[in-house]
């Protein structure tokens, strides 16, 4: 299957140059992206629940989407990106990238760049958008600290560890479940 | 067997066991629009008469037992013979094809043998019934591949219990056959296990439900378009449905130079376009319906069938039979003179005449008793005939094109018009133009065996598909065939 990577991210990108032709714009979200953003988090979000019955999404979602957008706006330790279109989809927000600096008590490096989400519409991925965003993601959360990045997403998710794996990530904790 | 007993001397088939029971008339010579309420309320008989014909389908499945046997085709005038058909003289002939595999097309019947392969996951309209209570059915299809195709076909039910194991199964068995058709596997993996045999196995692979009934409906796409004066560059078309055959058919669309911003396919969720919720779930559960709706339905067309239809020239419904799923306003909303194809079966999504009378300039079905009926049977058995005289290494578009395009020149040479947009089942002239247009694409796109000309193709096309009419009515004439009972059978046997 040539699909993308369930986050978002395109499979095969193949861009290497520093300043890649991509359709989009990357630029950190404002308060008044967050009504844009809501929605392409619910769709990542339902994209999880294809994965497993665990991860159900709940029935005020929605709410609880832009309080926590909200809440990371204004946190210094998050970063919170907008992809908007190029040329007639300029103004239009195409994807997201939800990121935060987390402390590591007990190991080096002190502080993880932790990748929440990144979700791009289906248009808007592939051509070396993935390298893109991971790449600037990966520099925001290192100009907040980071030593380390690590991304998260459902343990099924075999597009984005594919993705993850290709560069250069390797599982390093895993989650187990068990309803109770 | 299907066959009507009086009718061998002028073979005619319709799809599955309504042959024996449709109409002896040529449709189209009769006027059109007027007589269509009658038809209309003759086919609603018919497909009450279902029921009925089922119960002599089963009666005559158990008097004959089954429907095909395998017959020897060389002479045994005494015992001796069987030291050149078996040992030891075979012996030589396998040395010779252990020497040289490909030798095995002209030592073997491999030549002209297909496997009618299927697990049984999505029987005609019956469901996931198993490899079992497939068998009939594939055992039909082997009779419609001989007698229409001249085709050596053994039906293969099999149980696995995954596209892998299917796949594997397949790489078993390619050995003793020069293709493969599929049969009746439920979509969406019928497009990774067609992909992927398409990859691995050096002979065509067939899927009727995905190739056979888009070919057919290309072709007589292709005919409405010269008659209504379109061509496919500034063409707009709407696919209702979006299973096995519809996703084929706008991939193939696209091919003949179909602008894919200009096609918008609909599903039960309204327009399938690359925004919609769904849209990522597709992308996990059916990759290429998710493809599709990335590539398609430019300018971001929300809605339903209605939004969709607005201003187009072309609806090609292929949907789950839910009668009335096309309204005469769909049909009006469209742009001047549309092209209305509705192929659900047995009732299509609006009656012919209803469309007409909506403004439709074209309508075909999928129905044998209807003008302009698109059906797979127009196809496979002309594909296959070609495939296998070039002993092709495999089936890309290209030969389903090539076989479509030749259809509608068949039409064009018998007298093209809006009643008329495909050959009829009974215009067999046409079906070895179609087998040799099929090989004459295999040996363009280099993967043919075995080369020949245009007209040896065709000229061979014509020996083959013709002999097996003659060798039923000969077994008929000579009794070696049981006569059809014409009463209940009350548990008889033919043998």
């Amino acid at each position: 299957m040539t699909g993308t990577k369930a986050d978002g991210a395109p499979a095969t990108p193949s861009a290497k140059s520093d300043t890649p032709q991509v359709p989009i714009h990357l630029r950190p979200a404002r308060e008044t992206d967050v009504a844009a953003i809501v929605p392409l988090l619910l769709r990542l979000k339902r994209l999880n629940e294809e994965f497993d019955p665990l991860l159900k999404v709940r029935d005020d979602a929605e709410a609880q989407a832009r309080q926590v957008l909200k809440v990371q706006l204004a946190d210094p330790k998050a970063v919170l990106l907008v992809a908007e279109g190029v040329g007639a989809d300029k103004d239009k927000v195409v994807g997201y990238v939800r990121a935060l600096v987390r402390e590591r008590p007990f190991y080096l490096p002190e502080q993880e760049g932790v990748i929440l989400d990144i979700y791009l519409l289906p248009l808007y991925r592939r051509h070396g958008v993935g390298e893109f965003v991971l790449r600037a993601t990966s520099d925001a959360l290192k100009a907040k600290g980071a030593g380390v990045v690590t991304a998260e997403f459902p343990a099924q998710n075999e597009i984005a560890a594919k993705f993850y794996a290709k560069r250069g990530f390797r599982a390093i904790t895993l989650i187990h479940a068990r309803s109770l | 067997m299907l066959i009507a007993a009086g009718r061998l001397e002028t073979p005619f088939m319709a799809e599955g066991t309504l042959a024996s029971e449709a109409p002896a008339r040529t449709p189209r010579r009769r006027a059109a629009a007027g007589r269509d309420a009658k038809d209309r309320a003759a086919s609603e008989k018919r497909t009450s008469q279902t029921e009925e014909l089922g119960q002599r389908s089963v009666e005559l499945a158990e008097f004959y037992g089954g429907k095909v046997e395998t017959v020897p085709k060389v002479p045994v005038r005494s015992l001796h013979d069987f030291s050149l058909w078996y040992t030891p003289g075979i012996a030589a002939v396998s040395r010779a094809i252990h020497a040289d595999p490909d030798r095995a097309f002209d030592l073997t019947g491999r030549w002209n043998t297909i496997a009618i392969v299927t697990d049984g996951t999505r029987v005609l309209g019956l469901g996931d019934i198993g490899p079992r209570a497939a068998l009939p059915v594939m055992e039909g299809k082997a009779l419609l591949f001989k007698f229409l195709g001249g085709v050596d076909a053994i039906p293969l039910p099999i149980q696995v219990d995954s596209p892998d194991e299917f796949l594997r199964v397949l790489d078993a068995i390619a050995p003793a056959f020069g293709g493969i058709n599929l049969e009746d596997i439920a979509s969406p993996k019928c497009f990774g296990i067609l992909e992927e045999a398409s990859k691995r196995l050096p002979i065509p692979v067939w899927h009727d439900d995905q190739l056979g009934t888009a070919a057919a409906t290309v072709a007589g796409l292709i005919n409405a378009l010269e008659l209504t004066g379109r061509s496919f560059r500034d063409t707009r078309t709407v696919l209702l449905g979006a299973g096995a055959a519809n996703l084929v058919t706008a991939r193939l669309l696209i091919a003949l130079g179909h602008d894919p911003h200009r096609i918008s396919l609909v599903d039960q969720k309204g327009i399938l376009h690359a925004e919609r919720n769904d849209v990522d779930e597709l992308m996990l559960r059916n990759p290429w319906k998710y493809r599709v709706a990335l590539k398609t339905n430019g300018g971001g067309r929300t809605g339903d069938l209605a939004a969709a239809v607005e201003g187009a020239d072309v609806l090609l419904a292929a949907s789950t039979p839910v009668p009335g799923t096309v309204q005469p306003e769909h049909v009006r909303a469209m742009a001047r003179d549309p092209i209305v194809f509705a192929l659900a079966n047995p009732v299509p999504e609006i009656w012919p005449d209803v469309a007409r009378a909506a403004g439709a300039a074209i309508v075909a079905t999928g129905r044998s008793d209807f003008p302009n009926q698109v059906n797979n049977s127009l196809v496979f058995p002309g594909v296959f005939r070609g495939v296998l005289d070039a002993r092709s290494r495999g089936m890309p578009d290209e030969v389903v094109l090539a076989a479509a395009r030749e259809l509608a020149r068949g039409a064009g040479r018998l007298g093209l018009t809006a009643q008329h947009l495909l050959p009829t089942m009974e215009e067999t002239e046409v079906f070895p133009h179609v087998a040799a247009a099929a090989a004459d694409a295999c040996v363009r796109a280099g993967i043919a065996r075995k080369r020949r000309t245009h007209d040896e193709f065709l000229e061979r096309a014509r020996t083959l598909m013709g002999r097996p009419a003659r060798l039923v009515a000969a077994l008929h004439r000579s009794h070696l065939t049981a006569p059809m009972p014409r009463g209940p059978t009350r548990g008889r046997k033919a043998t």
